[in-house]
């Protein structure tokens, strides 16, 4: 029994090696995205963000305020305006992506106990910029304030300073990231990424090498060759196999390898990544096997997956929540092995999830196995019938 | 004549029955970016699950409690009995984060000794920790300023505004470049099937013949409806995505239009030159899915490329969609000053230019190569046929 897979899985094998479209997407793909990807994160933050200030007030407090922004490692403060429009100017030329507006008589509200409010203006295109020029301007401009308060505070109330800074925040809180203390986007977005490339290349690929089969040059030359005209379960079991044990490899390379050049977070234990090695590779080739029977031509599954690219990376609920999604797409993002295994993913080898943390995904993704195994051989069961006769490769 | 000819020619090209043409043309890319705005449609991030570890069992706890219970933007889902219960559920991925409400809170906050209250976020997930922490720690500071100094007011008051975007909607910050991305993947997708299926269905001669023997005729007819019909669902789902966000006036359109026909040109120019070079529809498609796929991610409306390394730089440079989204986001900022806009349109021209005569130069190669072969294929069929 275990022979005959094997010739199986051995005659899929050189099928792979010596199709120049199954080696790109099963073998080249994966390699080179897993380089070509991460690359742009490389620097992980966004620092030195070329900002610029307004300053109506142009006094020694705003001119305080301008050198705390300077100092702010997300920014960099490269000019400083007397009016919005010449800031507003610089943004269009994207010499600037963000600017802060130091509005009149702050300085003089401020000590005659009226608040004051300051501006900050970010370019609404990108949003990390956002973010970050957000978090500097506005961590500046608070600052200013406390220290004012508190000065306020320790005068009308007669409390020694630390008493007054007390009083203003009585209870300071402490910002921790669990699992990705430098807070860097690539170790957030690259690992989720790797598990849907993984996917998206292997059911191309199968796909590709299944609509070859309805060619009639393939016909024509494996017509005789014994491992074409196996039993459907050795047939299919056996090019599983050859998948299965060539995207184990690709696990592999991408914890000991990508992992460690990219320095991303590997806190997967062995168990954990082992049962989801199986149950993730059963889940994805099985359904690359009941895809396979639908498309008759090789190109059609690569339009399909590339065009379904963007919506797939979305479903896998790393980047954006799937509870904030219509119920109706939710639903539809469950035929896809890369809703559960992004997350199942994540938790083992970026937070050291054990076998029983995951578990509830891992159940999932077994379930999406069977089912997709159970229509996988049917579906070749009609199509080893049908009659197909799509002209040359 | 050469006006029948290229009618023709379309006709042949792209209503003989072709679904798949029509699939990747139309139904695909405009089924695609509905289904990607409908992802966005909450629009902003709400509800973050998080948990709470409650080790004071005070007024003041209770207090907090309910003020971070009360926020739109969180959902205390977890009542945690201790820190390793809720670092769990986190790891399970039912639990952004967590606040720990430390022991003997209210008694220490009452003697002014500022006890920390510690916020722990998975770091997973970029967008939801962002928004619950920045939360958690505008709800607790407002709960510490009302506690001793409520009839003070902040001398400092921070408003943040977001250009061409004010409510922070997350269809404008993202699906707008998204949809865009689309398009650019489809144009090269279309531009590889378009100019490849008469090879690879060995029909160069016969679509040849409908063109009055014309490579230039078959290369307007391949290129221009193809062009025409991307660009306008190009602009129909763009339209439709902006409508969240202040209008563009007619100038900001026409430049945004403009952009994109020549993205889709020079991206539909750039599929063909694929199959120029390699000649076989599944080795140009692989290659534009290797390309167009991740463009978005080097394109820097998500990750700036000015943070980028300097080779990532250069590859963001060549990718048409990097423009194109410049001159998107610069006509988010209104009318404030056009020229960037024009330098990123002069490049946009270039790429398209350079890409289709290219393309053209190739294909009238494999056109000319592949007219021989079936040619030659006929003739053997012809003296087989006789032989019989």
């Amino acid at each position: 029994m275990l022979k005959r897979l094997l010739k199986v899985a051995f005659a899929e094998w050189k099928l792979i090696y010596t199709d120049p479209a199954a080696v790109l997407l099963l073998v080249v793909a994966g390699i080179i995205y897993a380089f070509y990807y991460p690359v742009p994160y490389i620097h992980q933050t966004v620092t030195k963000v070329p900002v610029a200030v307004v300053d109506l007030d142009n006094t020694a407090m705003s001119r305080d305020l301008i050198r705390m922004a300077s100092a702010a490692q997300q920014i960099e403060v490269k000019s400083i305006y007397p009016d919005m429009q010449q800031a507003e100017a610089a943004m269009a030329r994207d010499e600037i992506y963000g600017f802060m507006v130091i509005p009149e008589n702050m300085e003089k509200n401020i000590r005659g106990k009226h608040q004051v409010s300051v501006n900050i203006f970010t370019h609404g295109a990108y949003v990390m910029f956002h973010g970050a020029i957000g978090t500097a301007f506005s961590t500046c401009a608070l600052t200013l304030g406390a220290t004012n308060k508190v000065k306020q505070i320790a005068l009308e109330k007669k409390v020694p300073s630390a008493k007054a800074i007390a009083m203003r925040d009585p209870f300071p809180v402490s910002i921790q990231t669990l699992f990705n203390s430098t807070g860097g986007y690539a170790n957030y977005v690259v690992p989720s990424v790797l598990v849907v490339i993984l996917q998206q290349s292997l059911i191309i690929g199968i796909c590709v090498l299944g609509g070859s089969r309805a060619h009639r040059r393939f016909r024509k030359k494996f017509r005789d060759s014994p491992v074409e005209n196996e039993t459907v379960p050795y047939r299919y079991f056996g090019r599983s196999l050859a998948y299965f044990v060539h995207y184990c490899s690709f696990i592999l390379f991408y914890h000991c390898v990508v992992y460690n050049i990219f320095d991303f977070p590997r806190r997967g234990e062995l168990l954990p990544m082992v049962v989801f090695s199986l149950v993730f590779l059963a889940s994805v080739i099985n359904l690359g096997m009941v895809v396979s029977q639908i498309f008759l031509r090789r190109e059609s599954s690569m339009q399909l997956f590339l065009y379904l690219s963007i919506p797939v990376l979305f479903l896998a609920n790393f980047s954006w929540p799937a509870y904030l999604m219509p119920r109706w797409m939710t639903s539809i993002s469950y035929i896809l092995p890369s809703t559960f295994a992004v997350p199942a993913w994540l938790s083992i080898e970026q937070m050291g999830a054990d076998i029983y943390d995951v578990a509830p995904k891992l159940y999932l993704l077994a379930v999406q196995a069977v089912v997709y195994a159970v229509l996988g051989l049917l579906l070749t069961r009609i199509r080893d019938k049908a009659k197909i006769d799509m002209g040359d490769m | 004549m050469i006006l029948n000819g290229l009618l023709n020619t379309i006709r042949k090209i792209y209503f003989s029955h072709n679904i798949v043409l029509w699939m990747i043309l139309v139904v695909l890319p405009i089924g695609v970016s509905l289904f990607t705005m409908g992802m966005f449609s909450s629009e902003i991030v709400q509800h973050v699950p998080i948990g709470i570890v409650k080790q004071d069992n005070s007024q003041l706890a209770d207090k907090l409690e309910s003020k971070l219970r009360s926020s739109p933007v969180l959902n205390i889902k977890m009542m945690c009995s201790d820190m390793g219960e809720c670092e769990h559920a986190v790891i399970r991925g039912e639990i952004q984060g967590f606040v720990v409400l430390p022991n003997d809170l209210e008694r220490r906050t009452l003697r002014l000794e500022a006890p920390v209250i510690p916020i722990y976020s998975s770091g997973q997930n970029y967008l939801t920790n962002m928004f619950a922490t920045k939360e958690i720690r505008s709800v607790l500071a407002a709960a510490g300023s009302d506690l001793f100094t409520a009839q003070m007011e902040d001398p400092v008051k921070v408003q943040i505004h977001s250009v061409g975007n004010q409510q922070g909607n997350y269809q404008g910050f993202l699906v707008l470049g998204l949809v865009t991305a689309i398009f650019h993947l489809a144009a090269m997708i279309v531009g590889v099937y378009v100019t490849s299926f008469p090879l690879r269905d060995h029909r160069v001669k016969e679509i040849l013949g409908y063109a009055k023997g014309s490579r230039l005729t078959l290369w307007f007819a391949s290129v221009f409806p193809m062009n025409i019909i991307l660009w306008l669902e190009s602009l129909g789902c763009y339209a439709y995505c902006h409508r969240i966000l202040a209008p563009l006036s007619f100038e900001e359109f026409v430049m945004t239009a403009a952009a994109q026909l020549f993205m889709i040109t020079a991206c539909s120019g750039a599929g063909i030159v694929f199959v120029g070079v390699f000649g076989l529809m599944r080795m140009a498609t692989g290659a534009a899915g290797i390309i167009g796929s991740p463009a978005f991610a080097f394109a820097g409306q998500t990750f700036p490329v000015m943070a980028m390394p300097f080779a990532v730089r250069c590859f963001a440079f060549v990718l048409p969609l990097t423009h194109v989204l410049m001159i998107q986001s610069t006509m988010m900022l209104g009318n404030v000053d056009m020229v960037p806009a024009w330098h990123s349109m002069e490049i946009l021209i270039g790429m398209a230019i350079f890409w289709n005569v290219l393309g053209a130069f190739l294909m009238s190669m494999r056109w000319k190569q592949h007219v021989r072969l079936e040619t030659k294929r006929e003739e053997a069929a012809k003296l087989e046929a006789q032989a019989c």
